[in-house]
């Protein structure tokens, strides 16, 4: 086990560095001369010049990357560009609003498809399957901006029954969350019911029942604790998705998060801000998926002891 | 071993690798649907210029937010116009155009970039793999939407080839997943491994045998893929990072009109629209018959088929059945059972039994031998009414000490299999669960048929194991099936179902997976099980062999039907019926190699999908009359001893009647 | 010492010592373990005959057979072809002079082809044949294997699996091997079409010449087609002699073992070898004789010693303390018969 630990330990870290690396070579690219940025733009060469040794700049690209991972690693993320607030401050105070629609999200759609997937393996053929698998294909086809914007038109402006934007409490989840579970649950609903109906054509499935054991038992326990398993990894994929990326619903719900935060600075060209949200954003993702991996192999006996063949 | 043996339970009955051909006519039919709605999108965006009314960039201040014909505007503007008085049709069709080019030539770009490095991945393998997946990794930890717009945002203007390439090349992770791992497992399959044997180079093992292989899950990828990024590129155009003016784009559109959303609420709807229907057709196009995807399962079997003897026919019962005497002690006796496998309504039916007469006594060792797709497991699964969802009984009847089991209702079923109808099968470790432990299953088996409290049951299930033989049942139970050989799971299903004293015992193929000298081992359980509880067995093989050793009466069986029965030393010493007088001689026992020559049956087996009017062996018989093509051999005892379904010994008479 | 068959000249095929572990990793925390699937194997193969290798699975038959096409590369020891040492650098020489058909007939051949492509492939590989001189060892080939050309144009999926078997063979006889390797090449079929498969073998081996290597967990199967029978246990050989001389009176308690477990009517109600246990695991094989703890024979000396494959008699070589005492046991479990061999038998 400690083995184990050490070797996806090791791996994670790899994948931290790259994206470090990545992020850097990035906005060192795209986003030109952070001095000339930083300055009003008809600011004279001295300041400029001032501005670059100030930060570094001056040194070459090599030095200044090492800067970059030195003050990666004291949690420095620099200075806004615009007001010069922390980085690391400002990041910090957006990720709960991030991770409060996150964990919401990912509750209620696992519990909705957790719903309709079973129910449609168990009862394939029937009119409810067919409903799911339609509601499934419309979800699957409605883009998420564009559901944001109809749920906004018609619940906020016609009926103005919800709040359409910013946070006022509770009642602001309704809106984003159905945004990001329509988006979600047509690829869990499709994945929880592969796995049902693959399960249930096990032979143990077959010789469960030919036990005598009753069909809730066989369902509940037999059925359920092998086909979840392959849930725990996308539940996982998707909390990291919607904790890196959410950057439509935020926006367009003016949600104070990670994701709005990320496209705010990217408009305004404020780069340390774009840079310490991109990786906050992607260590989250790396971080959960690192964690959903290791319960994965835990709750598998056969992956936890060792299964041949 | 024999891995051909007994495929008829799970999948069609037919040889051959084809896969589950999911051919419901509702499913071609969306199919259908998807590819036209996709191929009228492709049409508009080609047509742009000619279909278009107006230019897209055309401005009309005079007017302005314009509503569509329905909402009383003009013809002239169909659906309206936007906040700068430019037509939303024409808009909407540019829309089309930008949306088709850059998200098919996106993926092209994708499809091509992991098409090769899933494939350079998946055969190299080693360094060059890890190094590829690796970077696959990193890639999909970063915020794709916010790398683009990184990327977008500082270009001062936005072609069609920045998003294609922004779009496109990231795409490739996604193909080169699914080519790697399809191409590792086809390049550790016999096939390739049987060209390299034969001197193939490895550039010949990928382009001439992997690459056709994986060629098929391409198309379906990449729908999903193009799917995704009409979706992606919108979502950018919306967000104010996709195509620069002049071009057009529905993302764009919608952007433009969310300002006047409360006024003009066309403007946020047309263009949402015009994506989702893309994206639907794409979607539905997906479900093509041709295309390999996952989606398959959608379609299974419908609930309807898995009726079981839901229509009986009544009146098909053999009025023989009465005739035939049944003595006092016979616990199962089935008659004229004849099961169908039809894996959708418009598939042809396959007949896996045509009509099977069987009796088994109390504590009495009943074999049923024949070769494959002779349906002599189907006939197990049938007796204890765990048929596949594709299959039904279609006729006859199974009596079970005095009732009728195929017209029982399930919950009733219920308490008959387990307590009363023990069955074990062909593959002990995949029968029982891997995740749970072997302790679990067996207080689960025990307590789901005696009321016993968990304490007791746990008990008494290692002193079930104790008695299969297990020195230290305590460890046994602890462990999962996966910790334990093929032959002690086999003893412990053998314990787990004698441990509720059932009645009859179902084994099928029970040793089959095993080597001999464990198979002795569980033959042997078997017996003494028999002996110490008096159990009825029915065992199921294809081995001759075996069926002779253990079983006090032999039933063989061909093509769904019985051949030929009685007590075991008078079928296999003494055999009447052709079928096993060849079956015999092709088994190289030491008297068959003393005697010369192994037979062999030369031909193969009827279709199961035919009608067969005779016997079904007519098409090999050494001893074939006009008579065996046009009527079935009734099952008659004959002088020797035993029953025999063979012209041979029925008189002209009895054809007659039949 | 291994030249032991019926001719004094080369065997066509020698394995000196050959070696074969795996290491694998199971569970999380387990450190990888090797698996010694073929450990240290002597065999000769002459020229015409058919060599019979029987084992239980996990015995290292298949293993052993896969590294003489070079699909496994050896980790010690050596295989000489001919006399002459095979090395990497002439692999590509030597596929054409081994070919193998493999267990499964429904996953060896490859779905997309027709049964004419598939068979043509070794020719078109090795730039042998091209055109219409090609399209007639095809059919000439089809011929032979008892299809006949009319089969050409199907793809493998239109197929029984006894004639998948046949396209199997035609293809590997294409190249004209001087070996050919069946590795349990009629497990997978049913027995009257395994006896028509196993009667080609015979017949081709008859017809052309063929030298075999047969492998198979089925004894009876063995001894039909084989002239000697080398019987495997977890990665070592522990009897070698005529195939007559295995199958009736066994020299090794395993052998016996194996005889004696193999149902049969002749068997109802009669005792058995007292064989117990699975076969121990290939990753941590017992001390001493791998089978003492299974054996109904075994003595102190083999927990602490290890038996080495050698000739007791002529012709006939066996890894057991005591060949001579489980000899006389067969024989008399023959009742007291002649057949307990005093010399050669071929």
């Amino acid at each position: 086990m400690a083995l184990f630990l050490l070797r996806r330990t090791t791996q994670m870290i790899v994948v931290v560095i790259c994206v470090v690396t990545l992020v850097f070579v990035l906005l060192r690219i795209a986003g030109g001369d952070p001095a000339r940025l930083m300055n009003a733009a008809d600011a004279s060469e001295e300041v400029i010049a001032a501005t670059q040794a100030r930060l570094g700049l001056d040194q070459p690209l090599a030095v200044q990357y090492l800067y970059f991972l030195r003050s990666i690693v004291t949690g420095d993320f620099g200075r806004s560009f615009h007001g010069g607030y922390e980085v690391r401050d400002v990041v910090f105070a957006a990720l709960p609003n991030t991770v409060a629609l996150a964990v919401v999200t990912v509750l209620v759609s696992t519990a909705f498809a957790l719903l309709l997937g079973i129910g449609s393996a168990l009862l394939r053929g029937t009119l409810l399957d067919r409903a799911v698998q339609v509601y499934v294909s419309l979800a699957q086809s409605t883009p998420s901006f564009w559901l944001a914007v109809m749920l906004v038109l018609v619940f906020a402006v016609n009926l103005s029954w919800l709040p359409a934007i910013d946070f006022t409490g509770p009642i602001s989840f309704v809106l984003p969350v159905i945004t990001l579970m329509v988006a979600l649950t047509p690829i869990l609903i499709r994945t929880i019911r592969q796995s049902f109906v693959e399960t249930l054509e096990r032979d143990y499935i077959r010789a469960a029942r030919a036990r005598g054991v009753s069909n809730a038992r066989v369902l509940m326990i037999h059925t359920l604790k092998v086909a979840s398993l392959p849930l725990i990894t996308l539940v996982g994929l998707q909390s990291g998705m919607i904790l890196a990326g959410s950057y439509v619903v935020e926006v367009i719900f003016n949600w104070p998060g990670i994701g709005k935060l990320a496209v705010d600075a990217l408009a305004s060209r404020n780069y340390p801000m774009v840079q310490g949200s991109v990786l906050i954003a992607a260590v989250a993702f790396v971080l959960v998926n690192f964690v959903v991996d290791i319960l994965y192999s835990v709750l598998d006996p056969r992956i936890r002891l060792g299964a041949e063949a | 071993m024999t891995g051909a043996a007994n495929v008829t339970m799970n999948s069609t009955p037919l040889p051959g690798r084809t896969p589950r051909v999911a051919s419901s006519m509702w499913r071609r039919r969306t199919a259908v649907v998807g590819l036209l709605g996709l191929a009228f999108i492709v049409m508009v965006a080609i047509a742009a210029s000619w279909i278009a009314p107006h230019p897209p960039g055309q401005t009309d201040l005079s007017n302005v937010l314009a509503p569509p014909v329905w909402a009383g505007g003009d013809a002239a503007n169909l659906l309206g116009t936007d906040g700068l008085g430019r037509d939303v049709l024409s808009r909407v069709i540019y829309g089309a155009r930008s949306s088709v080019l850059i998200s098919a030539s996106a993926m092209l770009i994708g499809g091509t970039l992991g098409l090769i490095t899933g494939l350079i991945a998946g055969f190299f393998g080693g360094i060059v793999d890890t190094v590829i997946m690796r970077l696959g990794d990193i890639q999909l930890a970063l915020p794709f939407i916010l790398i683009a717009i990184v990327i977008l945002g500082m270009l001062p203007e936005r072609r069609p080839h920045h998003l294609i390439l922004v779009l496109g090349v990231p795409a490739w992770i996604v193909y080169a997943r699914v080519v790697r791992s399809r191409v590792l497992t086809e390049r550790e399959s016999d096939y390739v491994q049987a060209a390299t044997t034969l001197g193939a180079s490895g550039f010949r093992r990928i382009f001439r045998y992997i690459l056709p292989q994986v060629w098929g899950v391409l198309p379906a990828i990449a729908l999903v893929d193009l799917s995704n990024l009409v979706v992606m590129e919108s979502t950018l155009s919306f967000l104010g990072f996709g195509l620069s003016a002049p071009d057009v784009s529905w993302g764009q559109i919608l952007a433009d009109g969310r300002g006047s959303m409360a006024m003009a609420p066309w403007l946020s709807i047309i263009p949402g629209l015009a994506i989702m229907f893309t994206v639907l057709s794409i979607n539905l196009a997906v479900e093509s018959p041709g295309l390999e995807t996952r989606r398959r399962l959608w379609r299974l079997p419908s609930r309807r088929a898995t009726r079981p003897a839901g229509d009986t026919h009544p009146s098909m019962k053999p009025a023989g059945s009465a005739a035939l005497e049944q003595p006092e002690d016979v616990l199962l006796s089935v008659r004229d059972l004849a099961v169908d496998f039809q894996a959708h309504r418009d598939s042809p039916a396959v007949h896996a039994v045509r009509g099977v007469d069987l009796d088994v006594r109390r504590g009495q060792i009943v074999g049923i031998v024949g070769e494959s797709g002779s349906g002599k497991s189907v006939t197990a699964y049938a007796i204890s009414r765990l048929l596949a969802p594709t299959a039904r009984i279609a006729r006859g009847s199974v009596h079970f000490d005095g009732t009728e089991l195929t017209e029982m209702p399930e919950r009733r079923m219920r308490r008959i299999r387990g307590r009363r109808i023990g069955m074990i099968f062909q593959n002990p470790t995949g029968s029982l669960n891997p995740v749970l432990t072997v302790g679990f299953q067996m207080v689960e088996a025990i307590r789901s048929n005696r009321p016993m409290g968990r304490k007791q049951a746990r008990a008494l299930a290692a002193d079930a194991l104790r008695d299969v033989g297990f020195g230290n049942p305590e460890d046994v139970l602890r462990r999962h099936p996966f910790r334990l050989s093929g032959g002690q799971n086999q003893r412990v299903m053998i314990a787990m179902t004698m441990v509720v004293e059932p009645e009859l015992l179902l084994a099928d193929e029970p040793t089959t997976a095993l080597d001999v000298t464990t198979q002795a081992q569980v033959l042997d359980q078997l017996r003494r099980v028999r002996d110490e509880h008096g159990v009825s067995v029915v065992i199921i093989s294809h081995d001759i062999g075996l069926i002779g050793e253990i079983a006090d009466e032999v039933v063989v069986m061909y093509a769904g039907r019985v051949c030929e029965s009685g007590p075991a030393e008078q079928v296999l010493l003494d055999p009447q019926h052709p079928y096993t007088k060849a079956l015999l001689s092709s088994v190289p026992t030491p008297e068959v190699i003393a005697a010369g020559n192994l037979e062999g049956i030369p031909g193969d087996l009827p279709d199961a999908s035919a009608i067969i009017p005779g016997c079904p062996f007519a098409a090999r018989c050494p001893a074939v009359m006009d008579v065996c093509h046009i009527a079935v051999p009734a099952l008659l005892p004959v002088p020797a001893g035993q029953t025999v379904a063979c012209h041979l010994y029925t008189t002209e008479a009895e054809v007659l009647q039949r | 010492m291994t030249t032991t068959g019926p001719t004094s000249t080369t065997p066509l095929v020698e394995l000196h010592e050959v070696r074969k572990h795996y290491r694998v990793r199971s569970g999380l925390s387990r450190r990888p373990v090797i698996v010694q699937a073929v450990n240290g194997v002597d065999l000769a193969i002459d020229a015409g005959e058919i060599l019979g290798l029987v084992g239980e699975s996990g015995c290292g038959k298949s293993t052993l057979s896969r590294t003489l096409v070079q699909l496994e590369t050896l980790d010690a020891g050596e295989i000489r072809f001919k006399g002459e040492s095979i090395d990497v650098a002439r692999t590509d020489d030597l596929r054409r002079h081994i070919q193998i058909v493999f267990q499964d007939p429904y996953s060896s051949l490859p779905a997309h082809m027709s049964v004419r492509q598939i068979i043509a492939e070794p020719l078109l590989i090795h730039r042998l044949l091209r055109g219409a001189e090609l399209d007639q060892k095809v059919d000439d080939l089809l011929v032979n294997v008892g299809l006949g050309p009319d089969f050409a144009a199907r793809k493998p999926g239109q197929l029984s699996g006894g004639q998948r078997q046949r396209v199997g063979i035609a293809r590997a006889l294409a190249l004209d091997p001087d070996l050919l390797i069946a590795d349990e090449a009629v497990s997978a079929l049913d027995v009257s079409v395994q006896a028509q498969i196993l009667n080609l073998l015979r017949r081709l081996k008859r017809d052309l010449g063929l030298t075999m290597l047969f492998v198979s967990h089925d004894i009876g199967v063995v001894r039909y087609i084989s002239d000697r029978i080398a019987v495997m246990y977890l990665g070592e050989i522990v009897e070698l002699a005529s195939a007559a001389d295995v199958y009736e009176t066994p020299a090794h308690p395993y052998t016996r073992a194996l005889m004696d477990a193999v149902p049969s009517i002749e068997h109802r109600g009669r005792p058995r070898i007292e064989v117990r246990g699975d076969p121990p695991d290939p990753k941590d094989p017992p001390s001493g004789c791998r089978f003492h703890p299974r054996c109904p024979m075994a003595q102190d000396v083999c927990r602490t010693e290890k038996p080495a494959l050698r000739e007791w008699w002529p012709g006939r070589q066996v890894a057991c303390h005591f060949a001579d005492e489980c000899l006389a046991k067969s024989g008399a479990a023959l009742g007291g018969s002649d057949r307990v061999p005093d010399g050669v038998h071929s």
